[in-house]
């Protein structure tokens, strides 16, 4: 199947004029997979860290989301131990105006701000309304165990 | 022939006209006279004709008894005939007595057998008894009678009269006139009659009784006005063309390629110029003769003695002129009608006849003898007319005179052929001396002029008291040849233009025109006298022989002569016509047909689903009730339902098919326990929700949509937007992203929102945005106009509600049709519906699309659709022509377009072929393309399926009972319905 118009052109500027803290390269077997890297945000208990995700765009995209996951084992109340994310533009939120661009931008600013009242990973989010302090010691320790490169 | 002859024997009464005692015995021999061979009228002081009283006494037919002694006299009615017999030297009678009273009275009745005799100096006569020289102008009965006339009606009457009593038929008739001959011409001279005695009754008020039915009026033509159907009738015989017409080569130095039917054409044409006697004429009878044999025994049966060689004589009827000799038809006019339809070549195949005959190098010409014989030389005198031996004079609208002019020269090699135009300017030569024979060398070979020059030059020349020669203009020569192109200039013989067209003279006369007959017959006559062709050409004939049976309402009789004058004289082909082959007279561009399937919107296919499931439901019913037959009309309806909703669901709802239907399907829908279909009615509902004015916005929400029309579309990225369309919160996207995603999200089992806002989108409020920018149509009202602060005029745009209420059908087609204008925005394009009704929805939609349409259907009036056609063809730019299937009509001629749309299909194909024939036709010079609508996984594949079948054109062909018909249906419903 050739490559909607829409996906070139996503893929050209993401090249062109990459987001600063944001990589998406797609596999050369196949466009619509895409390796992608996300800096964790400053002042996060993620920050200096280089996480690891992968990106593909089903068919029928951009009528339905990107599928994103992490690859990179990360602590956070909104992402499982298989890297599955928990955000409301990945699921219902979606909408075919968003794009690769805004949807790495929404992960990465998840990470500033993770929401423990909307849990993927129960253990994490507990922890986190519990003893938030304690549970960034831990994402920060995941993150430079995991996350440096 | 001796000086008499025995023709038959008639019993007559007579009266006596004095008393005594034998008088006359059975078997005396009874003398029959005239009192005296009286003048049947007399001229009186002033010139006025004589009055009917003295008309009746010249009737009078007195017999005598073998002593000489008048007895009697003949009663009126045979008096009346005999006495004309007698007085024009046709007949002698002689009488025996068969029955008389020993004792006569006067007033006794007297029984009289007639023995007649036909005379030698009857046949002597010759030639036709022209009724009048002149070409009387008016109205039919404007003016009495001549003499002339009034003797020659009274001799028709008078043999007509004889034969009859005689009961001798003749033995050979033209068949086509035969049944309808006598009773018409006892008819015209019985009109002639009456108009006589009103115009007697009247005194001198003949303008009143002009016994036509059009108002004297200066500009009125006279004669009535042909039915199409007459006219078809008349056109179908005269284009009766043989295809095996051999064919004539034309000469080296004429330049173009000839086709076949140009060919025989020419060779027509060259045979009706050379009008060579004995080659190729048929021995046939001239149709208004008729063939009589002599009577071989009188009426006692006693041999009669013989005449040898002379068995038979031979009759006209409507001249009442008899003759010895068989009365070939002849044609004595060198020239025709040249009527091919237009497109057809007439005048190439003119030019290529110009350059067949007439310009030889040797004028030895026989049929120029006149020139011939006298050697070249220079004009005479001032006033005389000469010879122009080599030139074509060629008389057309002032329009194509350049055409012709260019034509001649494209059709000859250079320098054998010299054109020239005069007109205008042009005209300061003296055309006599360039034209004359002394200087036959340098002659125009072509002179091409208008009929206003025509005109003009006549006046002047009637002017001048008639000088034809005055300043060597047009009327000073005597032409090889004259062409009138558009003939029909002087359909009506009493324009000034017709008349000066007459004095013309020439040695070959032709007219082309592609309709010899506009709508009146006398448009003919004005042709025919302008060719001379004898005896038609004189308007008396005309008038007896075709006006008065015609107005007499007895059509067939009239046309039947018209066909008699006009197939020796017209070639005329059409573009229809096809070889015995099959062949087209010129080989058409080709035709291609493509199939556009459609998805039905979700929407419509809830729609058709209803109604399919209900139609099925009905028809399972029914089969299993054993019913069908009789419930054949419901299910029917229901197909046909089924049919409109592939077209728009709205159409189901169509007043006069929901009234035809409803009552049908109410018994139906009761007894299978199926509640009235409010299911349907909310299914339509979406459809009907009356368009509120999608412009009522402000200008800023406009100027905002208009700025982002160049930007990508979020949804594809496509840049710019294709087909930019707006969300009720006035989001951009394309149309069809916009829709598909709204499709997605309903598909989901969820509300549709904005792509952009998130907001929940009304599905009525999606507008696309229609711009301006290359339509510029002055009548479409500006919506939105010019963006100030850029302050440059930019395009307007507008919103138009896509919603969904648009039907799959509507949208295909407009996207054809922009597409179309985008890539040839002159192209005109046909579009048929077999419902009127899908038309009336197409129409909006057009409109809203600023594509300019016309609407051409079977409620209009004549005069309306004329006018619509006409503006079809002759808008310069693109237009749309929206035509029911079966208004099409016969004949309708859509060559102007090259695009057809079909929007729905009909049960046998054929009939669709039929409508795309109208525009895939002769003339058509361009490809014709052809998009055909059908819905995908519809009761339309499967009609198509049945085309394929042809099942139903057997049965619209007649072949089959009205049962079978009715079986073989319900079969293809089962199909329709599986």
């Amino acid at each position: 199947m050739a490559l909607p118009k829409r996906i070139i052109k996503e893929t050209e500027r993401l090249m062109a004029e990459p987001v600063p803290g944001i990589t998406a390269v797609p596999h050369e077997e196949n466009l619509r997979y895409f390796d992608v890297t996300v800096d964790g945000p400053s002042q996060s208990p993620y920050e200096g860290g280089t996480f690891k995700l992968e990106l593909f765009l089903p068919d029928d995209y951009p009528m339905t989301p990107p599928k994103v996951r992490f690859l990179t084992k990360i602590y956070h109340p909104n992402i499982d131990r298989l890297g599955r994310i928990c955000l409301d533009v990945l699921k219902s939120n979606w909408s075919p105006a968003l794009q690769i661009r805004t949807i790495l931008l929404s992960i990465q600013a998840l990470l500033g701000a993770p929401n423990p009242d909307d849990p993927l990973a129960n253990d994490v989010a507990q922890r986190w309304k519990e003893d938030q302090n304690a549970a960034i010691q831990t994402a920060r320790e995941w993150t430079a165990q995991y996350a440096k490169v | 022939m001796p000086e008499e002859r025995y023709i038959g024997a008639f019993g007559v009464t007579g009266w006596a006209t004095r008393s005594g005692s034998d008088l006359l015995k059975h078997a005396e021999r009874v003398g029959i006279e005239r009192t005296k061979t009286q003048p049947t009228t007399k001229r009186g002081r002033g010139g006025k004709i004589v009055s009917v009283s003295s008309k009746r006494q010249d009737v009078v037919v007195r017999f005598t008894n073998p002593r000489g002694e008048e007895v009697g006299r003949l009663e009126n009615e045979a008096a009346a005939w005999v006495s004309t017999l007698l007085d024009q030297q046709i007949c002698k009678f002689e009488g025996t007595c068969v029955f008389a009273p020993d004792r006569v009275r006067t007033n006794d009745t007297i029984y009289l057998q007639l023995r007649c005799f036909m005379l030698k100096v009857a046949f002597d006569s010759g030639g036709f008894i022209k009724p009048s020289e002149s070409n009387r102008q008016a109205g039919i009965f404007e003016t009495k009678e001549t003499q002339d006339e009034r003797n020659l009606r009274l001799r028709q009457v008078a043999l007509v009269k004889l034969f009859d009593e005689i009961n001798l038929h003749p033995s050979k008739v033209n068949s086509t006139t035969e049944k309808h001959k006598r009773q018409g011409l006892l008819q015209a001279a019985e009109v002639a009659e009456q108009y006589e005695k009103q115009g007697a009754t009247q005194g001198t008020k003949p303008q009143s009784g002009d016994g036509s039915s059009t108002p004297p009026s200066d500009d009125a033509e006279e004669g009535e006005e042909l039915e199409q159907d007459q006219l078809d009738t008349l056109y179908k015989k005269a284009q009766s063309f043989d295809f095996d017409t051999p064919e004539a080569e034309p000469p080296e130095t004429f330049a173009m390629e000839l086709r076949k039917y140009q060919k025989q054409a020419l060779y027509w044409m060259m045979g009706k110029e050379k009008d060579e006697k004995a080659e190729h004429k048929q021995m046939s009878m001239h149709p208004l003769w008729e063939e009589y044999i002599w009577p071989t025994k009188d009426v006692d049966d006693n041999d009669l003695p013989e005449v040898t060689d002379q068995p038979t004589f031979y009759v006209n009827p409507y001249s009442g002129e008899l003759s010895l000799s068989f009365p070939v038809q002849e044609q004595n006019c060198l020239g025709g009608i040249l009527a091919d339809e237009m497109g057809l070549g007439k005048t190439i195949e003119m030019l290529s006849l110009i350059h067949s005959h007439g310009l030889e190098s040797e004028s030895s010409d026989p049929l120029n003898g006149a020139s011939v014989l006298d050697l070249p030389r220079l004009p005479r005198n001032s006033s005389s007319v000469e010879p122009a031996p080599r030139t074509t004079l060629v008389v057309a609208p002032m329009s194509l005179l350049a055409q012709w002019q260019s034509e001649a020269e494209k059709a000859s090699k250079s320098g054998t052929l010299k054109v020239m135009v005069y007109y205008g300017t042009d005209k300061k030569v003296d055309l006599q001396q360039l034209c004359c024979e002394a200087n036959a060398a340098n002659a125009p070979n072509v002179l091409i002029t208008s009929y206003g020059v025509v005109l003009s030059e006549f006046n002047q020349v009637a002017a001048n008291g008639g000088n034809r020669a005055t300043h060597g203009g047009l009327f000073s020569l005597d032409y090889f040849r004259v062409i009138l192109d558009e003939a029909h200039f002087i359909k009506n013989r009493q324009s000034k233009t017709a008349k000066a067209c007459y004095e013309i003279n020439a040695t070959h006369r032709w007219v082309l025109t592609g309709t010899p007959i506009v709508n009146r017959l006398e448009d003919l006559f004005s042709l025919v006298h302008f060719l001379r062709v004898e005896p038609w050409s004189n308007f008396s004939f005309w008038k007896t022989f075709i006006t008065v049976p015609f107005e007499s309402k007895d059509f067939i009789r009239a046309l039947d002569v018209v066909q008699t004058v006009l197939e020796p004289l017209v070639l005329r082909r059409t573009k229809d016509m096809k070889t015995p082959d099959g062949e087209a007279l010129v080989p058409l561009p080709p035709r291609i047909i493509e199939i556009d399937r459609l998805e039905l919107s979700s929407a419509e296919r809830d729609v058709y689903d209803h109604i399919f499931t209900r139609a099925k439901r009905t028809f399972n019913a029914n089969v299993e009730a054993g019913t069908v037959m009789r419930s054949y009309t419901t299910i029917f309806a229901q197909i046909l339902r089924l049919r409109q909703s592939c077209c728009h669901p709205v159409l189901t709802r169509n007043k006069n098919i929901v009234a035809d239907e409803e009552e049908a399907a109410e018994a139906a829908d009761a007894a299978n326990g199926l509640a009235d279909d409010m299911d349907l009615q909310t299914l339509i509902a979406r459809f009907t929700a009356d368009e509120e004015d999608a412009n009522n916005f402000g200008a800023h929400v406009l100027t905002q949509i208009q700025s982002e029309k160049n930007d990508e579309c979020p949804i594809c990225s496509e840049e710019p937007m294709n087909e930019q369309a707006v969300t009720g919160c006035w989001h951009s996207a394309c149309k069809q992203c916009l829709l598909d995603y709204i499709e997605h999200q309903r598909g989901k089992g969820e509300v549709p929102r904005c792509f952009n806002c998130r907001e929940p989108i009304n599905s009525r409020d999606v507008f696309e945005v229609i711009r301006h920018d290359h339509i510029n149509e002055p009548d479409s009202p500006t919506i939105f106009r010019s963006d100030a602060s850029s302050g440059t005029q930019s395009p307007s745009i507008s919103l138009r509600r896509i919603s969904c209420n648009q039907s799959a059908k509507i949208d295909g087609l407009v996207t054809h049709l922009k597409r179309l204008r985008r890539e040839d925005p002159g192209a005109k394009s046909v579009i048929f519906s077999q419902f009127t009704s899908f038309l009336d929805l197409i129409e909006p939609a057009l409109t809203r699309d600023r594509v300019r349409f016309l609407r051409f259907d079977g409620t209009m009036q004549q005069k309306q659709r004329a006018a619509v056609l006409s503006e079809f063809t002759n808008r310069k730019k693109g237009v749309v022509l929206l035509l029911s299937l079966r208004a099409g009509g016969v004949g309708l001629n859509l060559t102007c377009a090259k695009r057809v749309f079909m929007m729905d299909p009909w049960w046998s194909f054929a009939v669709e072929a039929q409508a795309i024939d109208r525009v895939h036709r002769m003339g058509q010079e361009s490809e014709v393309k052809v998009v055909r609508f059908i819905v995908s996984g519809s009761i339309e594949e499967k009609m198509l399926k049945i085309q394929d079948r042809k099942k139903f054109i057997a049965s619209s062909l007649g072949m089959m009972s009205d049962v079978e018909k009715k079986l073989q249906r319900l079969e293809d419903i089962k199909e329709l319905l599986s």
